[in-house]
């Protein structure tokens, strides 16, 4: 029995308490090859779905599959797991900024089998959300079993997200990169190295289950310099196409919102709109990765009409599916958005300019995804690695940096936060390491209570209070009742100063007739960032904590700074 | 020293009961209240090592407007304050946090499956992770509310013992209701448990607090626990078994809470007295 | 190393609650077993050190703090060394503080700076507090001449004008020479309290003979120690 409980706490041998990097590694492995393992899972299931339900598709009542997949989607989440809809990536950077990644175990499953049945059934949304919010939850599980803490479960379920994305598009850098920039946000040393771990483990995964495949191959492309300056377009359209995808998800939540159905029926409507789109455009259905490919090889055959009324479709369907409760990510929409626009954009440069030798319509195709990519997510590292990675094109490096940086900028302009981020932010329940609102989240009342204050009775004399006043160090007397130890009020040194010297008040006043009663109080619970706030408001520099009305402290901006200190110091270092 | 405990509202005559039983420990105590009346049928509490969602059964979101009404009326008649807990941060949106600063929480047997289970001998799976994972001691209260006149401790040796019988120390400190503890013999003698005792140093305590101490050195461990008063609040220590541990290994806490129905407080293997 | 979490939190002198939250978040080199915290001496130290945080072990910290709060020294310790004094000579300020710091009895100070620094002191305001009594004393403290504080009582041969506050003459000198401005504002503070007392004045007046001087030396402080 003991050794196996030392077994599960490797954190206390003798070899990693020094240092836990080791640890970390060996850890990290076996979390890539697990959230690897479920990408692979989920990738295949997708696959014998989409093809055991190909043989639907032509008939005129397809439309509703769809419909019933979302439906069955939204009951599985909400009856049997329990869990909230939505893909589940601002979850999982909820828990690692607040909770040090502290995940539930049915997370690492739940969200694999109702995004495969909302897009094995043709939703219009992607897995890779829902794969890394179970890479994140395995991670998260496994740092659990071994006792890890915070700092180092917060890094395994980084490895979990890396080793998730590494394993589903084949891309090491991209999963690595991915799980730096959006789900930590923070680039330290330490943490790079397990994550580059479990990207390799992932990958690993998927190359042997899977075999080594670059996911969309194409042809050279001979960049020139003129395509160069057309990509600022490029980027200017991707970042339009991002912003009008984020706009329509928010309303379309909103208006489903509205409808009192529940979440199935919601979520059956919903898919059953996008099956009508599809009946029409069957390019919108699934993760749309098979369009895709043609795409980019730059044999997709559709005009310039087509193309742009399914621009625009996609981006309906894929609000349709995820707005109205379906299950999934907007990674891989976001990557069919971006091609499509990408063609457009080639189409309409070919009707303006006809003679100019423009490279291949695959090119714009690629450098639209990377511009859609760094515009949702607002991390444009994440969209230059991945595209080169699954696409295995380093000749379009150049045009790929510009179309993803401008893309980010822009959409930052109009959109502050990323589509990850903005629910987070608009609840103002985003905190990155080391900034003031984790610093004062870490924080609590009861670590700044300062016990140094003397309690007095209501009912004491002047004359008493002053023999009381000479051993005190503190300016702040809080009164209390005698009798059932209730606080009642605060004396305040500077408010009774005139009256210390008048020895005829001696014996004239008590306590309780010369207290503060109407003072702000903090309560044990309460938020730093709360309390601060209502010292600025009340331009005070001290206030009496309650708990239970009786008085246990007090807080003041002096401690506070050097506890702040302290905090922020022990939290940036490593 | 300042303690709270957490109750969660059930609306309906066994949410009375259990609201009632944590409105007299409180008072007992000297704890304050926190009382929260769910919105959703599910919440998350973050403790140490764990996070543990908690999936109420439907009949806590019965009628939520007469929610408030009740359990304020139930502190009017206990003449006593309570603070009512709104959820700060939400991990989804219909998923709120739960801080778990709490001293003690009260539960009934079971949260979430229905009501219709709870009897003796079961312990609902969500109550049992809370054991598990918290760091403050749980108020497992019987189906009806019952007025405590006498602490009991059960202490057979273990770490876990030990974290009981403080607990029991500490309540009995709060309270002023003198302390008994029941120890059922097996193999050891008197002396070897006082010397546990000893080397946890509450030696001195002990003498304090405890009127006696019942050390069964012989009959059927279920026969001498006829000797607990039925108006004890029962207090023991909880390892942490997983479920299918605790059938196959059998275990104290399973036969003791199968057979008696006194309101029982337990301390979890993460119980830290450092609160 | 093996401490409990209380103990922990006390060497490195912060809440119970904050290192068990560090602890927690991995942000301190400790790991914990239950409520025994293990860890290592030497890497709990540096890290303490690259956090600006102080670290002691129990034993250790003692010292610390008893070097910090050295005890003020009271009046009649600070008397006793002094010594008391009668029928010192001079007909004004000048002649009476020279005689009195011929009686100073530390040897290592300079007394020819003393008598300046006192003159200095006395042209600034008089040091007379009234009834008939003065305190003369140097602006500055001196950590570097004496070891202790200390105070030469002198009764006056004839009582002098003193230009002290209320104008009366002046018949009792206490020479006050501390080494802080803390144990000198303390000894000022408790003559002060004594001089207040009118009895307490009148029986100066009767020149009393040294001992009985110091029993009432003690007798009032030990009034003052009662009510404080």
């Amino acid at each position: 029995m003991r050794i196996l409980r030392r077994w599960r706490q490797p954190a206390s041998w003798s070899i990693f308490r020094q240092d836990d990097r080791l640890l970390l590694i060996l850890i990290a492995v076996i979390v890539g090859t697990c959230s690897g393992l479920a990408a692979v899972v989920l990738n295949r299931s997708l696959i014998a779905m989409f093809e055991w339900l190909h043989h639907f598709r032509h008939y005129w009542w397809s439309f509703i599959i769809p419909a019933i997949g979302a439906a069955l989607s939204a009951l599985f989440l909400d009856k049997m797991v329990k869990e909230g809809a939505g893909h589940g990536v601002p979850e999982v950077i909820y828990s690692v900024s607040r909770y040090g990644g502290l995940m539930r175990f049915r997370s690492s499953f739940s969200r694999l089998i109702s995004s495969c049945l909302t897009i094995g059934s043709g939703g219009s949304a992607g897995p890779e959300a829902p794969v890394v919010m179970s890479g994140a939850a395995i991670g998260s599980n496994i740092a659990k079993f071994f006792s890890l803490n915070d700092r180092q479960r917060v890094t395994i379920v980084g490895c979990g997200a890396a080793g998730a994305i590494s394993s589903i598009f084949n891309a090491p850098i991209a999963g690595m990169v991915f799980s730096m920039e959006i789900i930590l946000g923070e680039w330290k040393a330490a943490n790079i190295v397990s994550i580059a771990i479990a990207s390799v483990a992932g990958t690993e995964i998927s190359r042997i289950l899977q075999g080594n495949q670059i996911a969309f191959s194409h042809r050279l492309f001979n960049v020139g310099h003129l395509d160069i300056v057309a990509c600022i377009g490029l980027a200017i359209i991707s970042a339009a196409a991002s912003i009008l995808l984020t706009r329509l998800l928010g309303s379309m939540h909103g208006v489903s919102k509205k409808i009192p159905f529940p979440t199935w029926m919601r979520a059956a409507a919903g898919g059953c709109a996008v099956g009508i789109i599809g009946l029409f455009l069957p390019v919108v259905l699934g993760e749309g990765y098979h369009p895709l490919r043609t795409m980019i090889e730059g044999v997709y055959t559709q005009g310039i009409g087509i193309v742009t009324v399914a621009f625009l479709a996609k981006i309906l369907a894929t609000s349709l599916t995820l707005g109205w409760g379906g299950s999934g990510g907007i990674f891989a929409p976001c990557l069919v958005i971006g091609s499509l626009a990408g063609l457009t954009y080639h189409r309409g440069l070919l009707l303006l300019w006809p003679s100019v030798p423009w490279v291949n319509e695959g090119c714009f195709a690629l450098l639209g995804m990377a511009g859609l990519v760094s515009g949702m997510l607002q991390a444009p590292l994440t969209g230059i690695f991945l595209i080169i990675e699954i696409t295995g094109s380093y000749e379009v490096i150049l045009p790929l940096i510009i179309v993803s940086v401008i893309s980010t900028t822009l959409c930052h302009y109009i959109e502050p936060a990323s589509f990850y981020l903005k629910e987070l932010v608009e609840k103002g329940q985003l905190l990155r390491q080391g900034t003031d609102r984790s610093v004062l989240s870490d924080l609590s009342v009861q670590e700044l209570l300062e016990k140094d204050c003397m309690v007095v009775k209501q009912n004491m004399l002047l004359r008493n209070f002053i023999n009381i006043i000479k051993k005190s160090h503190r300016n702040y007397f809080p009164v209390e009742d005698e009798r059932t130890g209730h606080f009642l009020g605060i004396i305040h040194l500077d408010d009774i100063r005139p009256y210390l010297f008048n020895p005829l008040m001696y014996d004239a006043v008590v306590l309780g007739q010369m207290m503060d009663t109407n003072v702000e109080v903090v309560y044990l619970d309460d938020d730093l960032s709360e309390v601060l706030q209502k010292m600025d408001a009340n331009r005070v520099f001290s206030m009496p904590v309650i708990a239970n009305k009786k008085f246990i402290g007090m807080i003041s901006k002096a401690t506070l700074l050097d506890k702040y200190r302290k905090e922020l110091m022990v939290q940036t270092d490593l | 020293m300042h303690t709270q405990l957490f109750h969660i509202f059930r609306n309906t005559p066994l949410g009375r009961e259990t609201l009632l039983q944590s409105i007299y420990f409180c008072k007992k105590t000297g704890s304050s209240l926190i009382i929260y009346i769910p919105e959703f049928t599910k919440f998350l509490m973050y403790f140490e090592n764990d996070v543990v969602q908690i999936d109420l059964d439907n009949s806590y979101l019965i009628s939520p407007e007469t929610a408030l009404r009740h359990a304020k009326e139930l502190l009017d008649q206990g003449n006593i304050k309570a603070r009512f807990l709104k959820p700060k941060n939400y991990t989804a949106s219909t998923l709120p946090d739960i801080s778990t600063n709490f001293d003690f929480m009260c539960c009934p047997r079971s949260i979430s499956d229905l009501s219709s289970k709870i009897g003796l001998g079961y312990i609902g799976p969500r109550v049992r992770r809370i054991v598990n994972s918290a760091r403050f001691p749980i108020l497992i209260t019987s189906s009806v509310f019952k007025k405590w006149r006498s602490i009991a401790v059960f202490f057979g040796g273990s770490a876990n013992a030990v974290n009981a019988l403080k607990l029991g120390l500490r309540i009995s400190r709060a309270s002023k209701i003198p302390l008994t503890v029941f120890t059922h013999a097996e193999n050891t003698s008197k002396e070897s448990y006082e010397e546990i005792i000893k080397n946890e140093n509450l030696a001195e305590e002990m003498d304090r607090y405890v009127t006696k101490w019942h050390i069964f050195e012989s009959g059927k461990f279920e026969e001498n626990l006829y000797n607990i008063p039925h108006d004890a609040l029962v207090i023991l220590g909880a390892y942490g078994h997983s479920l299918i541990k605790s059938i196959i290994f059998g275990g104290k806490m399973e036969t003791i809470q199968s057979i008696i129905t006194n309101n029982l407080l337990i301390a979890g293997p993460n119980y830290a007295l450092t609160r | 190393m093996k401490f409990s979490l209380n103990d922990i939190a006390r060497c490195l002198d912060l809440p119970v609650s904050t290192v068990d939250r560090w602890i927690r978040q991995g942000r301190i080199p400790i790991h914990r077993n239950g409520n025994a915290c293990i860890f290592k001496k030497s890497v709990l130290e540096k890290w303490a050190f690259n956090h600006s945080m102080p670290f002691f072990l129990p034993n250790e910290e003692k010292e610390i703090y008893k070097g910090q709060n050295p005890d003020l020294t009271n009046l009649l310790p600070a008397m006793q060394l002094g010594g008391v004094f009668h029928d010192i000579k001079g007909a004004d300020v000048e002649s009476v503080l020279k005689s009195a710091v011929d009686k100073v009895p530390v040897l290592s100070i300079n007394k020819e700076k003393l008598y300046k620094r006192l003159l200095e002191r006395e042209a600034l305001t008089s040091t007379g507090i009234g009834k008939g009594v003065a305190i003369p004393h140097p602006r500055a403290p001196l950590p570097e001449e004496i070891d202790k504080p200390l105070i030469i009582t002198c009764f006056l041969e004839q009582s002098i004008d003193f230009a002290a506050v209320d104008d009366k003459p002046v018949c009792v000198m206490f020479l006050l020479l501390s080494r802080s401005i803390k144990n000198h504002l303390h000894l000022l503070s408790r003559l002060a309290f004594c001089v207040r007392d009118d009895l307490f004045v009148e029986f100066l007046r009767t020149y009393p003979d040294t001992s009985s001087f110091l029993s009432r030396i003690a007798d009032c402080e030990n009034l003052l120690d009662e009510t404080d």
